[in-house]
């Protein structure tokens, strides 16, 4: 079954680690992205209240890491994400995932 | 205490020639069994160690290194680790773009003291390097006295613990930070903060656990106070930010002041968007609320604090009211945090050098440090906790006296260190590179006329004022750089500039942090002749000492030393690459915290000193007290009709450390020039657009950075970077790389506050204008 890529953006810090992690483990150049940080905002919705958020999406370049899983190893996004919050599995692993806000999945 | 005994009967045994008696390893919690430092892997050797710079910065993350051939072809966070459990920035998961950089210095080199500025160096042999050192340093202790000599470090970086020893063995007392006004970075807060807690404290998120957040002791911060510090960017003083994120998904929530919205002023309950320098009034008045609704932890107060009613009495007048108009924030989002802060289980402070970047900054630090007392938010899980260096390690940190004592002849003279205006450094045993720039100018007090610098590429990053530090420093009679790189500063007045070495290119320890203690581990073999800041200080001292203090072979016998009183060696330390000490919560009431044992803290009174006296001895008020800075709007409405906006600077980036990374292409891809952050209002008053290059101008100096319009950052303030300087251009166009072009601290004094700590790097004035092309 296909694997998915989950991401809790509400904990995304927009660190940029999951793009120099692809990066470095498919050799792209700098310009090349198996995944890419996007921004939403900075938006002041309430005189309280901002959006200020980033999203990783994944390319047509991810390969959802399949050398390193073969090893036995997580995708290097995954791995890497200083805050934790990408996930990856079928969709039946990461369902547990989904049953809170600012989360998206990419099949 | 009893550590400290058995160390000195060792060394006078060790003196006597006698062999020492063995020393017990000390406990820890983690279990190294299974656990190994070097391992085959799919065609790679794997070597495991903890990322202790160089290249930056100020933690010690835990890596794998994928070595084929010789050559470090991946790096990757290692997930057993428990400081960064797998996890690793991007600076490091590119590192390999600074390790085989082309522009990496290789090999020692010479240049004629007339050609400084120009790129007309010579390679030579590392015993040639050491003959000209000896040789030059020497002319110069003769004609001036050893005291002639500044040898200076950048910041943090693995050179805080072992630079001193370079002083040393050069006989000078003035070693510290090369060139930062006002020692303005930690020294503020830790010297304020030492004097009424009796050491240094810091935000508890597990880190003293090899278990983590898994650990039934620990819990997360109700609240987490985040003050002027973006902690996921700056990773402060060996703390990684992300911690905070973790800590939040279990529960903790942020109160943020900041003049900017961060990504976590953006997820605060809280966000206190106050004007850059006014912070301490904010913490009073965050004080005078929680007193005021009566929210204060009595008991705490009462069992560990001293001189509460005369602070109680002293916050009277510091309502949110008054703070809201300082500050420019709404006075009811201060009653609001100071009732969160009050009524939380929990609360601890995540502080970062924007307090020691105002002149009286180290202020903020009391203040604050005020508003935990208040709140008993001491060693209790989720608060403030203490945070000495692991089995007495000091050199991971800073390095205590007794560190290098048996290894050259003591310093002659210490009355002569360079801080004689200010009693505060003196207490401290701290230079002001404000009169040692002084000095170098105008030979007041006494000549400085030779500088070591490590590590410190001051024209471009630390120094303030750089527009007078360039014509200081090529004055000099004889200048020693040693860096990774030819930076702006080597290639303005190195004389002999030495290759230092990357971590992954040599053996160490790691520092600046009280939870663990690890091992650097050797992946490579470094390029061309390049050799550790370690190896190149003790074979440079050696020419300055004799035989009689030798303590070490090589550099491994170099780390069995420092470690000698730990029971561990440097191969054992490397055979399980970390090793986390016990620890408990509530030290004050076991008396773990005081040397001699009783309970309290470690003051002068034994308590946590709301007042305190000391302050008075350095002409302080001995209660926190605000001050406005001395260029503001307020303080200063004539210059402001000039220069009506408040210039912050050295906002983090993800990409960068400080002047660091700029050759990195995927670095330089996240930052490709210096930028300066503007509200998209008052860029439209100055007619300034995005990507406008923009003339930024103060009553010390202007330079020109690239607009970022944002709403982000308040109106009446622009945010604009430091360090810039453009490697790319190569060293022969007669600009030091550009570096005094996009240099913002030409808007910035070397001046520090009264005491001599602290300095305006963060609240100026400035005006903007486009630049037309």
């Amino acid at each position: 079954m296909n694997q998915v890529l989950v991401v809790d953006y509400d904990y995304c810090s927009g660190c940029h680690t999951c793009e120099i992690a692809c990066q470095q483990e498919h050799g792209f150049a700098p310009d090349q992205y198996g995944i890419k940080l996007t921004q939403v905002g900075p938006d002041q919705i309430t005189e309280r209240k901002w959006q200020y958020d980033f999203v990783p999406v994944p390319t047509d370049r991810c390969d959802r890491c399949a050398k390193r899983q073969d090893s036995g190893k997580v995708p290097s996004c995954v791995q890497h994400c200083q805050a934790g919050c990408i996930y990856v599995g079928t969709l039946d692993e990461v369902s547990d995932k989904l049953g809170k806000g600012k989360v998206v999945l990419f099949t | 205490m009893d550590e400290e005994r058995v160390g000195h009967e060792q060394l006078d045994a060790r003196a006597q020639g006698e062999k020492p008696a063995p020393v017990a390893k000390r406990e820890t919690q983690d279990d190294p069994s299974g656990r190994a430092w070097t391992w085959q892997e799919d065609g790679y050797t794997v070597v495991r160690s903890n990322a202790r710079s160089g290249p930056g910065c100020h933690d010690n993350c835990g890596v794998l290194m994928y070595v084929k051939d010789g050559v470090l072809e991946k790096i990757e966070g290692d997930p057993e680790n428990p400081y960064n459990q797998g996890r690793l920035c991007p600076r490091c998961l590119a590192f390999k773009e600074m390790l085989y950089h082309e522009d990496r210095l290789k090999y020692p080199m010479k240049r004629a003291k007339e050609d400084r500025g120009k790129n007309a160096f010579t390679r030579i042999t590392w015993d040639e390097a050491y003959d000209i050192i000896e040789r030059e340093m020497k002319a110069v202790i003769e004609k001036y006295g050893n005291e002639a000599i500044w040898v200076t470090q950048g910041t943090g970086r693995d050179i805080n613990g072992y630079g001193p020893l370079m002083a040393q063995y050069l006989g000078t007392p003035n070693y510290g930070t090369g060139f930062l006004s006002g020692q303005a970075c930690y020294a503020p807060r830790i010297f304020s903060t030492a004097l009424k807690a009796g050491g240094l404290f810091i935000c508890d998120y597990s880190q003293f656990f090899p278990d983590r957040y898994d650990d039934p002791r620990w819990e997360a911060p109700e609240y987490v106070l985040i003050w002027g510090n973006n902690p996921v960017v700056a990773n402060s003083d060996g703390t990684l930010g992300h911690w905070i994120v973790e800590s939040m998904k279990r529960g903790s929530k942020l109160i943020v002041m900041d003049p900017m919205l961060t990504w976590v002023a953006g997820k605060a309950d809280v966000f206190l968007q106050v004007r850059p320098g006014t912070d301490a009034a904010l913490a009073l008045a965050l004080c005078n609320q929680i007193i005021a609704d009566g929210l204060q932890d009595q008991e705490f107060i009462d069992y560990w604090c001293y001189g509460y009613d005369e602070f109680a009495e002293h916050v009277k007048g510091n309502t949110p009211a008054w703070a809201a108009e300082i500050c420019g924030v709404d006075e009811d989002l201060i009653v609001e945090a100071a009732r969160k802060i009050g009524n939380a289980k929990s609360c601890c402070l995540q502080w970062g050098v924007a307090m020691d970047h105002t002149s009286e900054g180290f202020i903020t630090g009391m203040a604050c440090f005020d508003l935990m007392a208040l709140t008993g938010n001491f060693e209790k899980p989720g608060t403030m906790v203490a945070a000495n260096p692991v089995w007495d390690m000091s050199v991971t940190w800073m390095p205590r006296d007794k560190v290098w004592r048996e290894c050259s002849e003591p310093v002659k003279d210490q009355g002569r260190t360079m801080n004689f205006d200010y009693p505060a450094l003196k207490a401290m045993a701290a230079i002001s590179p404000d009169m040692l720039l002084t000095a170098m100018e105008t030979g007041e007090p006494y000549p400085i006329k030779a500088m070591f610098m490590m590590q410190n590429n001051a024209i471009a990053c630390m120094g303030a004022a750089p527009q007078r530090i360039l014509p200081a420093l090529q004055k000099m009679e004889f200048n020693v750089v040693v860096d990774l790189f030819l930076t702006p500063t080597a290639l303005a007045c190195a004389d002999v500039l030495l290759p230092a070495a990357c971590f992954a290119e040599r053996i160490g320890i790691t520092g600046h942090q009280p939870y663990a203690l690890g091992s650097i581990a050797q992946a490579v073999e470094p390029l061309g002749e390049c050799k550790s800041d370690q190896r190149i200080i003790y074979e440079t001292g050696s020419r300055f000492t004799t035989d009689e203090y030798k303590q070490w072979d090589d550099e491994q016998g170099f780390y069995d030393y420092l470690l000698r009183n730990t029971g561990y060696s440097y191969e054992e330390l490397r055979e399980r690459t970390w090793a986390y000490p016990e620890f408990e919560y509530r030290k004050n009431e076991k008396g773990m915290l005081r040397p001699d044992g009783t309970v309290g803290f470690a003051t002068s009174t034994g308590r946590y000193n709301f007042y305190c006296p000391e302050m008075l001895h350095f002409g302080l008020s001995p209660l926190a007290t605000y001050e406005e800075p001395p260029e503001s709007p307020v303080s200063r409405p004539d210059l402001a009709e000039k220069y009506p906006l408040v210039l912050t600077t050295g906002a983090r980036p993800w990409g960068f450390f400080h002047s660091e990374h700029r050759q990195s292409p995927s670095m330089r891809r996240l930052h490709p020039n210096p930028e300066i952050r503007i509200h998209p209002e008052t860029a439209s008053k100055y007619g300034i657009a995005e990507g406008d290059w923009v003339h930024i101008e103060n009553n010390f100096g202007s330079c020109k950075q690239k607009a970022h319009l944002t709403t982000r950052i308040r109106k009446d303030t622009v945010s604009a970077d430091h360090a810039w300087w453009f490697p790319e251009r190569g060293p022969e166009d007669g600009t030091l790389f550009g570096v005094m072009e996009s240099n913002i601290n030409r808007l910035v004094p070397m001046r520090p506050g009264k005491v001599g700590l602290g300095a305006s790097y963060k609240s100026q004035l400035c005006s903007i204008s486009k630049i037309e092309e």
